[in-house]
């Protein structure tokens, strides 16, 4: 509490010093969590590096805003999707020309079946799950769905930060965490299923 | 509780932590009452910590750390600077014109009203574009490049020979005997076959969408290869709505671009410039299955969902 008063009063009150000093030791630290994140939606080291910069250099600006004692991580990743979603937003993305409901059932459907114990739980906690494979796993989800898991499992926020950082209800996010998971394991138990077949 | 609600509205609020205490309590008693969830509690919290170990953070490179801290001392020498000083620094290219007025104060309403000029200009005339723009997607750019070549000159070069039973029925193609450049007639399935051959010899998938409930026939296919030598399929399907085109080929290193506008399963469906774009990847060997068409993307949902209600296939 006592060191949350001093970044407060050093960030409102205190010399451009003491400004600079507070951020480095509040938003500094997850820096590589930002360039992750930058590098999983820019898809190429330039632009993250770009992103990643414009983020901190925004953060620093606006640093007055910071609540201190909150996730610092959570808020600098909820401003660097919201720089990359308003450049995304300026692009030719359309909207869907109506609405999806009548997939939603089948989406449900498949995840129910997903989490139904066809899979055996043993055979996927302890089959010796290999990184590549995750990757592949998680690569092959909707980016939605891997946007939510990994900021959850991966970047370790909890669910109301992620809305924030998405821009998305609460009850969308359980959602996403949820059914994401639930295609992870049939995603994972296809993979087992081809190695099984091949013997890869 | 029972299973089926636990599984679908608190299974993985419980393994994150995130459930409210009473909902808590309530899952905690009945995974401590059902081995089957308690298993699945297990599993999800496993899921859970194996994606945290397998997809570790990148570390930012030495030189943007230092990139960054250049730019804040900039922004902090900027800020420290008072404003007539920022002014002088704005102004001096104006100055160098060889203006006679050297005071930098005198300069100051022009410039503030030019300042303002060119901010109004640009935000009329300048085309809006953020500071990173949207990262095009190079599978999606090849799809699109193929697939406007494909609307006027598709020509098929599988199955590479064809011939004639003693009946006179084609059952398998010559590309160059077929004056319209047809796998085969609507209701012969062997297309389907003597594609799915002429694929699999490729080193590529050999399964296909059957859209021909949704209307489409096959026109043909192509197998063609990448500049840097990866074998590529096309399948071309045409229908009173439009057409479809089909890629697959092995790319190791793709993950599905954020954008979405909706999924079915773990296919991903995307408008990108004008197109309707549905992704998928293979669950083993690492190839991906691109669908584009011209028709809305909710079409190609339909589509797709009568094709390939189930499985994966291209």
């Amino acid at each position: 509490m006592l060191c949350s008063s001093l970044l407060r009063m050093a960030r409102k009150s205190g010399t451009a010093a003491d400004r600079r000093l507070a951020f480095e030791r509040e938003a500094l630290p997850h820096l590589d969590a930002v360039y992750s994140a930058a590098l999983r939606l820019a898809r190429n080291p330039d632009d993250a590096n770009d992103l990643t910069q414009e983020t901190i250099l925004r953060a620093y600006r606006f640093f007055d805003q910071f609540t201190a004692g909150t996730n610092c991580r959570a808020w600098l990743l909820t401003i660097l999707y919201n720089i990359f979603r308003n450049a995304w937003h300026r692009g030719e993305r359309e909207q869907p020309a109506s609405t999806p409901e009548e997939f939603a059932g089948e989406i449900e459907a498949q995840s129910r079946d997903a989490d139904q114990s066809r899979i055996n739980p043993e055979a996927l906690l302890l089959s010796r799950v290999a990184g590549r494979r995750i990757e592949l796993a998680l690569n092959a989800l909707p980016a939605e769905f891997r946007e939510a898991l990994i900021l959850v499992d991966v970047q370790e926020l909890n669910y109301q930060e992620v809305a924030t950082v998405l821009d998305a209800p609460l009850g969308t996010i359980k959602s996403r965490v949820s059914r994401g998971r639930a295609l992870m394991r049939k995603a994972l138990c296809r993979l087992d299923q081809a190695r099984g077949k091949t013997g890869t | 509780m029972d299973c089926r609600e636990y599984i679908s509205e608190y299974l993985a609020g419980h393994a994150d932590g995130e459930l409210a205490p009473l909902a808590r309590r309530a899952a905690d008693e009945h995974v401590s009452g059902c081995p089957i969830c308690r298993a699945q509690l297990i599993e999800e919290r496993a899921l859970k910590a194996i994606v945290r170990q397998s997809v570790a953070l990148a570390k930012a490179p030495a030189e943007l750390k230092s990139r960054i801290r250049g730019a804040l001392d900039e922004a902090d020498r900027r800020a420290a600077a008072p404003w007539t000083a920022r002014l002088t620094e704005f102004l001096a290219p104006f100055r160098a014109l060889g203006s006679r007025i050297s005071e930098p104060l005198v300069w100051a309403p022009a410039g503030i009203a030019a300042v303002i000029a060119i901010a109004i200009l640009a935000a009329i005339a300048v085309p809006r574009r953020g500071l990173i723009a949207p990262p095009p997607v190079p599978e999606f750019e090849l799809a699109i490049s193929r697939f406007q070549q494909f609307q006027h000159d598709f020509v098929p070069n599988v199955p590479a020979e064809a011939y004639e039973n003693q009946t006179g029925a084609v059952y398998a193609w010559v590309i160059n005997r077929d004056p319209v450049h047809r796998v085969a007639d609507e209701a012969d399935s062997d297309a389907f076959n003597d594609l799915a051959r002429s694929f699999r010899s490729a080193n590529l998938p050999d399964d296909l969408f059957d859209f021909a409930q949704a209307g489409y026939t096959i026109t043909g296919g192509r197998v063609d290869q990448l500049p840097d030598g990866r074998p590529i399929a096309y399948t071309l399907y045409e229908g009173a709505a439009g057409e479809i085109v089909s890629l697959c080929f092995y790319d190791p290193t793709m993950a599905a671009p954020i954008g979405a506008v909706n999924w079915l399963g773990l296919r991903s469906f995307y408008q990108y410039k004008g197109y309707s774009i549905c992704l998928s990847f293979y669950p083993t060997g690492h190839f991906i299955s691109i669908l584009i068409t011209r028709m809305p993307v909710m079409q190609l949902m339909r589509d797709v969902a009568a094709a390939d209600p189930s499985g994966i296939s291209r």
